[in-house]
């Protein structure tokens, strides 16, 4: 008789989700789901607003990446102006998104992720967490802490505020920058070099620690997809998409992002709420591929800044020049930081970035409009419709998580496959197909949290639907 | 557990977080309570925030606090009831979920690493609706000047004592 495995919901990823395990009549892993049980509904409610609005709207999608949907969304509404931010004005949005990825980032490494490396993934739940870790190395937690607070004050100092910041509209930036604000930042930019580093150097360090994770956790071929410069290097804010295969080889290169819909496909599953993207060229489900930290690196020549192309050419030694395992998402997060960090610097040193020329202005130019960046967890890519009102009548959110959900599905497959056996739950199994999910620290961040509403539950199901077994923590 | 553990910083601030997701309707009442608070000279000095989620470095500005006041959507609160209970530091573990710290995580990070941690004092409204949307039910909307009475209230029982 075969059997489910529920593990429901996963815990320290954002949102609501849980993972099915489908075992045959020998107990063998046949199938794996990762489903999103939560609803997305903000493409729905954007319906009648005005497009004006959708900037500081979309950034209430989250709470940690709201400058991601910010960006995008503005650049959405640029396309619907039909108008170029000011040098000035473009330069000032990308340190804020840099800002972001360096605190989502932190997060995702220090917050999420850093109690598996330290404690080995098979520890007590009750020490693998962040208050464990301050515990046994203070001074991790503290870096990882440094590198939140500076990001965040980032994108407070420039954005107006910290959660859901409005300082990026439509046309450039409301602000300008000042002398004093930039010295400020300026003055965090050693602090926060420092601590990546830091992190980088023990993560090398420990590295062996988790051979056998890095071969398991995800390890397949598939493509890779991000935003890359003129140069090829890694541009977290414009330019091109790039999608490279498993060798390495371009699949695609010079892509407009306007012209991202003849490329990515959307697939619905019956099973989760979130959609799946895919290739076109390749079909669905064939065309899978990867976004975040790990496409950035593998699809770039370069990082584009000295000391993240020290420690790229590293990464790129240890692990090869396109890496296949999910489970090296934490160390190219730690490189995308510092690469983060040196970009930050260099443009507030730029001479055109106290300009004082921020905001381009126009009106409703087009009824169409698509903005894409980077987001911490990958490509991120806005569309919307409006009429001649500039009322939204349509809009659509390609999200990063969706970008990952078919590579997520595979990774947790082959976790399960190598360590469930039987029908009976382990907590070393459940510990590794929650991290393998953490490895893409996939964001679902429609989720309401309210107080005492999660907690890990697992359960075995039989066929029917009954429940044959069931723990939680 | 650092030997010199504090119990906050008796001469820092108070520090409300009102925090939830305001695009899930009555998950919102944590920011509408801290927009409510702000301006209320009953609060006068107090740093008053208002945060989607809570997140790992808040424990800092915590550890710096006299008192911590968070207000938050609880589902174990019927619609529209308003709680109060104080959080004794180092009563959780900690352990982390999602993207946000739990509240006993946030006082037990501020205890190891900066070796303080504030009284707690956690305030609930129970939700009606947790759907897409951008506004609070009816009876959570009619709760959130009750929220806002009873932070008034707590943190002026803090500045007393």
């Amino acid at each position: 008789m075969s059997q489910t495995i529920t593990i429901d919901p996963v815990t320290r990823i954002e949102g609501h989700s849980k993972i099915t395990i489908q075992l045959d009549d020998r107990g063998e892993v046949v199938d794996a789901h990762f489903h999103v049980t939560q609803f997305r509904g903000f493409e729905r409610i954007t319906q009648g607003r005005p497009v004006h609005e959708m900037p500081a709207l979309m950034a209430r999608i989250c709470g940690i990446c709201p400058v991601s949907h910010l960006v995008a969304s503005s650049k959405a509404v640029d396309d619907i102006m039909a108008v170029e931010p000011t040098p000035t004005g473009a330069d000032l949005r990308r340190i804020i998104n840099l800002g972001q990825i360096v605190q989502s980032n932190a997060l995702s490494f220090f917050h999420l992720s850093s109690p598996d490396l330290l404690f080995g993934f098979d520890a007590d739940p009750a020490i693998r967490n962040i208050v464990g870790v301050a515990r046994a190395n203070p001074q991790l937690a503290k870096d990882g802490i440094g590198l939140r607070k500076w990001g965040q004050q980032i994108i407070e100092w420039l954005g107006g505020k910290r959660i859901h910041p409005t300082g990026i509209v439509p046309g450039g930036v409301d602000f300008q920058l000042t002398v004093e604000l930039r010295d400020r930042i300026l003055a965090g930019v050693p602090e926060a070099l420092a601590a990546t580093e830091r992190a980088i150097a023990w993560y090398k360090q420990d590295m062996i620690r988790w051979e056998e994770e890095a071969s398991t956790f995800g390890n397949f071929r598939s493509a890779f997809m991000g935003l890359v410069d003129r140069d090829g290097n890694v541009d977290h804010y414009g330019g091109w998409i790039r999608v490279v295969d498993a060798d390495g080889h371009f699949l695609a290169d010079k892509i407009d992002p306007k012209t991202f819909n003849d490329y990515i496909g959307e697939a619905v599953e019956p099973w989760s709420y979130l959609k799946t993207t895919y290739w076109k060229p390749m079909g669905y489900p064939d065309g899978i591929y990867r976004v975040g930290p790990l496409a950035r690196l593998n699809v770039a020549e370069r990082c584009g800044t000295p000391r993240a192309d020290e420690e790229l050419e590293k990464f790129r030694w240890r692990v090869g020049r396109v890496a296949g395992s999910s489970f090296h998402y934490h160390y190219a997060r730690l490189i995308d930081t510092l690469n983060a960090i040196e970009k930050i610097e260099e443009l507030l040193k730029g001479p055109e970035i106290l300009g004082k020329h921020t905001r381009s202005i126009a009106g409703i130019n087009r009824n169409e409009g698509i903005g894409v960046s980077e987001a911490p967890r990958g490509t991120l890519m806005h569309h919307y419709k409006v009429d001649d009102d500039g009322l939204v009548v349509w809009a659509n959110l390609v999200i990063a998580t969706g970008h990952n959900n078919a590579a997520m599905n595979r990774a947790v497959l082959q976790v399960a496959r190598k360590h469930v056996k039987g029908d009976r739950l382990e907590e070393s199994m459940l510990n590794r197909v929650e991290a393998v999910i953490r490895c893409y620290d996939p964001c679902l961040s429609c989720s309401t949290h309210a107080l005492g509403q999660m907690a890990l539950k697992v359960q075995l199901l039989a066929p029917d639907g009954h429940v044959l077994g069931e723990i939680a923590r | 557990m650092p030997a010199a553990t504090r119990a906050g910083s008796p001469s820092g601030p108070v520090l409300v977080v009102g925090y939830g997701n305001p695009l899930r309707s009555d998950d919102g009442v944590g920011p509408a309570v801290a927009a409510r608070l702000a301006g209320d000279p009953r609060l006068a000095g107090a740093d008053i925030r208002s945060a989607h989620q809570l997140t790992p470095e808040l424990a800092y500005d915590a550890s710096r606090a006299s008192l911590l006041v968070l207000v938050d959507a609880g589902v174990e609160e019927p619609p529209g009831e308003v709680s109060v209970r104080r959080l004794e530091p180092g009563t959780g573990a900690g352990a982390a979920w999602t993207h946000h710290v739990d509240p006993a995580g946030i006082i037990g990070l501020a205890r190891e690493l900066y070796g303080a941690a504030p009284p707690v004092v956690m305030i609930s409204i129970g939700p009606a609706s947790l759907e897409v949307g951008e506004d609070l039910s009816e009876v959570v909307a009619s709760a959130v000047g009750r929220a806002a009475d009873l932070v008034a209230t707590v943190v002026e029982a803090h500045r007393r004592a």
